[in-house]
């Protein structure tokens, strides 16, 4: 238990130190590339005056390390601050027109209302890559020079190239537009999250097959395996029992350290494509309207997800392999 | 049951037959013969023991009773016979109910062969329940762990739930024999299983596994390169020479009257500690050469059981002595007692935490860098891998001229003469220069090595368990070399090893570590005929030789093992393995007490005024 504590105490102040350095990054940079937020928020109509009082209400005139400090400290306070363009009922408060003065909608909302619909999408496409790559990666595992382990490195390679925007569109084309099977566009429940999540789990399980067959291959290749088998033991027992619980250590952190990261990464273009209202689709459309505020609380809330899903994905592996925790 | 007796047996119903074996690796264009024709007997309880060099086919031996060849190997001919069954001819579900539950297989590389993220425990449960499916979960455990408790496991129940990497490799050998027995097979081969062991360690299992048949009745075919070890286990020898049963004998008849060539120089090889005349290379001038003054080194690891804090692994704990110029110098030790970390202190890789080290009467500690660099030239390191020693993409010329680049020894266009005559030295024949070391044997590279180290013409030369890659036949032409060097250079040498034997032959003081202290000192002969400290007595004790040891193991060998450096007991640091500890070994730390040659830390010692 100590070991779990320390661990955990450890690494959570590693990880809050890098979400503050990726929070300010993010911060400092939203600040130099060009296109100025009051502009878009006011319209082009606006007089300079009128630039210059929203900017002042917005506190956008401040040096950069005082707009800092002051966004940690309302985070702090469960406040991300608010949008510069949605208003609260969902519609843009932007345009131009004299709507400036909307009460816009505050980014932790946002974010809220987006989230539980990323987490069905990523979860769904995780589970089906997983349903495809666990039983195909042990069985190419198993046999590195048999004809299933040729095929599944054969689809592996074709999922991998397989550029996930051209397979969006194609699925969306046949199964929902031509064969009728499944919603594609937007989110009214659960099916609206199924073709994107074949999606997700075509570009997922490509990585996920090779890797999981090449470590079951590695560690059928150790000498505890055949021991076993003359210590009296069979070998089923032995790759149930051993093989498959030391072949997920090397799966679990590549969880941690790349799947993360591709998870959201596609996520965000996936969402856009069948135009899915989640985390993804909502920072595309605050990239493209210079929405600072939306933009870099999903950065901070993202970077700590990843922190955290490493930092769980370390603390199970110890649990499975002990040696780990020295 | 007598030794006569199991004879008897054995002509009577032997329970292992094997008939005319034959192995081959097989290739689809011809068959490489590994074993030709082997045959013998085993009876019941009777241990047999099959003694080879590396190469001779030992472990495919001990393999095919299993009926366990990996391939491209092939049993050919012939059969391997339990009570009239032929196991080569069993299917893959028959063999299940032959291993485990009448024949059990040990291994020498006990540390890879379960599975590192399991507990222990669950292993022996799960064979145990997988053989003999009456037993119940509860039953299991229990038998497990009186059984963990019968071969000696400290504290058994807490052992039961630890990891594999927990376990040092001769507990994990202890585990290993628990594994096998507890299904009660009535054959045990028993393949190398002391090979990595540390001396005190072999002698323990192997005693251990004398006791075990005695209580079983178990038979064991014992395979091992020592002569000695087979000698001191076993009822009957037989000798395998590339793949062939050159003879089967009586141990007695092997030392004493051996049949073959081969065999008489097999016994010869192992070395004679006390029947024969050593004359190390002795210090001429008296001069110091290297003097180590109270040296500590302390090493921080994760501590898993505490919060943000580091446990310390005292190494190395105020290590003092001083080597002469033209002597060798032994440094003897059991893995874990600190000498590598010394050799690293020595050689000045690692810097001590305390205390001093003086060469040629200049304090390393306060030289800078370039005097450092100066230094270095006068004193070299020869590692003990000459696998991983040697950089793999360079040829060995390149290898050998590196000191002198860095060192600019000698002018560019010098360098040629110095590796030519350098390589004529150690003998390297002309042309290997443009060889990489993978194209080497292991002793060639052992040379290249070595020519590393001597091309800027250093004064002492480290040598840190050298040679214990090496066979007997090339430990000795070393050493030869090494004399030869010694007469011609004036070098001074300091032997790190774990080997008595080689430090017996070669070095004309010793230094005897236990637990990073240096617990005795004195002169070859005096340590090897009268050694004072109860620890130099177990080593001694534990030495497999062919002559009778002046030092009965079962009075002086020692049980356990050496405690975790980071747990170091208050006191004597050997107080809990020692045979006649005192009181007072408990609360101080024994003085040093100088004795003839040399120095002993032992309360018994300092208490005794005879000495």
């Amino acid at each position: 238990m100590t070991f779990v504590l320390s661990f955990l105490l450890r690494r959570l102040s590693q990880g809050l130190v890098i979400v503050l350095l990726v929070g300010f990054v993010i911060f400092s940079l939203l600040r130099i590339v060009p296109g100025d937020p009051v502009r878009i928020i006011v319209g082009p109509m606006a007089t300079e005056k009128q630039v210059e009082e929203i900017a002042n209400e917005l506190g956008l005139n401040d040096p950069l390390p005082i707009q800092f400090g002051r966004y940690l400290s309302e985070i702090t306070e469960g406040d991300f601050g608010n949008s510069f363009i949605k208003a609260k009922g969902g519609n843009a408060a932007s345009g131009g027109k004299e709507n400036a003065g909307v009460e816009r909608a505050a980014v932790l909302d946002l974010i809220k209302n987006a989230i539980p619909l990323s987490a069905i999408l990523a979860g769904l496409g995780t589970a089906f890559a997983l349903m495809f790559s666990i039983p195909l990666g042990i069985a190419a595992g198993l046999r590195p020079n048999g004809l299933i382990s040729k095929l599944t490195f054969a689809l592996s390679s074709i999922f991998v190239s397989l550029p996930n925007i051209w397979l969006a569109i194609l699925l969306i084309l046949i199964v929902s537009t031509q064969l009728g099977w499944l919603p594609a566009i937007g989110y009214k429940g659960l099916s609206y999250a199924i073709l994107p999540a074949i999606v997700l789990a075509v570009e997922l399980s490509a990585v996920i097959v090779r890797a999981l067959a090449s470590s079951v291959t590695t560690t059928m290749q150790e000498n505890f395996v055949q021991a076993g088998v003359v210590r009296g033991l069979t070998l089923q027992h032995m790759i149930s029992r051993h093989v498959i619980r030391n072949a997920s250590i090397p799966i679990l952190n590549l969880f941690g350290a790349q799947l993360g990261g591709l998870l959201l990464g596609s996520l965000f273009i996936v969402e856009y494509i069948f135009n899915y209202p989640g985390l993804g689709l909502l920072t595309v459309n605050a990239v493209f309207q210079r929405d600072f505020p939306v933009i870099q609380g999903v950065a901070i809330l993202t970077t700590a997800a990843l922190v955290i899903i490493n930092i769980m994905v370390d603390l199970i592996s110890a649990g499975i392999d002990r040696r780990l925790q020295y | 049951m007598t030794k006569n007796q199991t004879i008897d047996d054995a002509i009577d119903k032997p329970i292992l037959t094997v008939n005319k074996l034959n192995v081959v690796a097989r290739s689809s264009d011809k068959d490489t013969a590994i074993l030709t024709d082997i045959s013998f007997n085993l009876s019941k309880g009777e241990i047999l023991s099959v003694i080879g060099e590396s190469g001779s086919g030992l472990t495919v031996l001990s393999k095919s009773l299993m009926n366990w060849l990996p391939s491209p190997l092939v049993a050919s001919k012939g059969s391997v016979l339990y009570r009239g069954d032929n196991v080569l001819n069993l299917s893959t579900n028959e063999l299940r109910k032959f291993r485990g539950k009448i024949f059990a297989y040990i291994g020498s590389d006990s540390t890879t062969a379960l599975n590192p993220t399991v507990p222990i425990g669950r292993h022996l449960v799960s064979k145990l329940r997988a053989v003999m499916p009456e037993y119940s979960e509860t039953q299991a455990q229990k038998r497990i762990i009186d059984l963990f408790d019968a071969v000696r496991i400290p504290s058994p129940i807490e052992r039961f739930n630890e990891f594999p990497f927990q376990f040092s490799g001769g507990m994990m050998q202890r585990v290993m024999i628990v594994d096998a027995l507890c299904t009660d097979p009535e054959l045990l081969v028993a393949d190398n299983i002391t090979q990595p062991l540390d001396v005190t360690i072999a002698k323990q299992i192997v005693r251990l596994l004398y006791d075990l048949r005695d209580e079983f009745g178990t038979s064991v075919v014992f395979s091992t390169a020592s002569l000695p070890m087979a000698a001191d286990i076993s009822e009957r020898l037989l000798v395998l020479q590339n793949g062939r049963v050159l003879e089967e004998a009586t141990p007695k008849q092997i030392v004493d009257n051996p049949g073959t060539n081969y065999t008489k120089a097999l016994s010869e090889r192992v070395p004679r500690i006390w029947s024969a005349k050593h004359t190390p290379m002795k210090s001429l001038t008296q001069k110091t050469i290297l003097s180590v003054k109270n040296v500590s080194k302390t090493y921080f690891t994760t501590d898993p059981k505490a919060y943000f804090s580091k446990q310390a692994v005292k190494a190395v704990r105020g290590v003092s002595f001083d080597v002469l110029e033209g002597e060798n110098f032994g440094i003897v030790g059991e893995s874990g007692c600190g000498k590598s970390t010394l050799s690293r202190l020595l050689s000045w890789v690692e810097k001590p935490d305390d205390g001093e080290i003086l060469f040629e009467n200049k304090s390393i500690n306060t030289m800078n860098s370039s005097e450092l660099k100066n230094l270095r030239n006068q004193f070299q390191l020869i590692l003990q891998d000459p696998y991983t020693s040697l950089p793999g993409h360079k040829t060995v010329g390149e290898i050998i001229i590196e000191p002198l680049k860095i060192h600019r020894s000698c002018p560019p266009q010098a360098y040629s003469d110095r590796l030519f005559e350098v390589m004529t030295e150690v003998g390297l024949p002309k042309g290997t220069e443009v060889s990489l070391p993978s194209q080497l044997s292991a002793s060639m590279r052992q040379r290249v090595n070595i020519a590393r180290a001597m091309v800027t013409k250093p004064n002492l030369l480290i040598l840190d368990e050298t040679m214990s890659s090496l066979d007997q036949v090339e430990q000795a032409r070393l050493l030869d070399l090494f004399d030869e060097l010694q007469r011609r250079h004036n070098f001074t040498y300091i032997f790190i090893s774990h080997d008595l034997a080689l430090v017996r032959r070669a070095c004309s003081r010793v230094l005897v570590m236990y637990l990073g202290r240096v617990v005795e000192m004195a002169a070859n002969e005096d340590l090897f005929f009268n050694p004072v400290h109860p620890y130099s007595q177990a080593l001694l004790s534990a030495m497999p030789t062919l002559e009778k040891n002046r030092f009965d193991a079962s009075k002086v060998l020692l049980e356990g093992e050496p405690p975790s450096p980071v747990n170091i007991p208050l006191g004597c640091s050997f107080r809990s393995r020692c045979p006649n500890a005192l009181e007072i070994c408990a609360t101080e730390s024994p003085p040093n007490s100088p004795i003839r040659s040399g120095q002993v830390e032992c309360h018994l010692i300092a208490q005794d005024k005879n000495f």
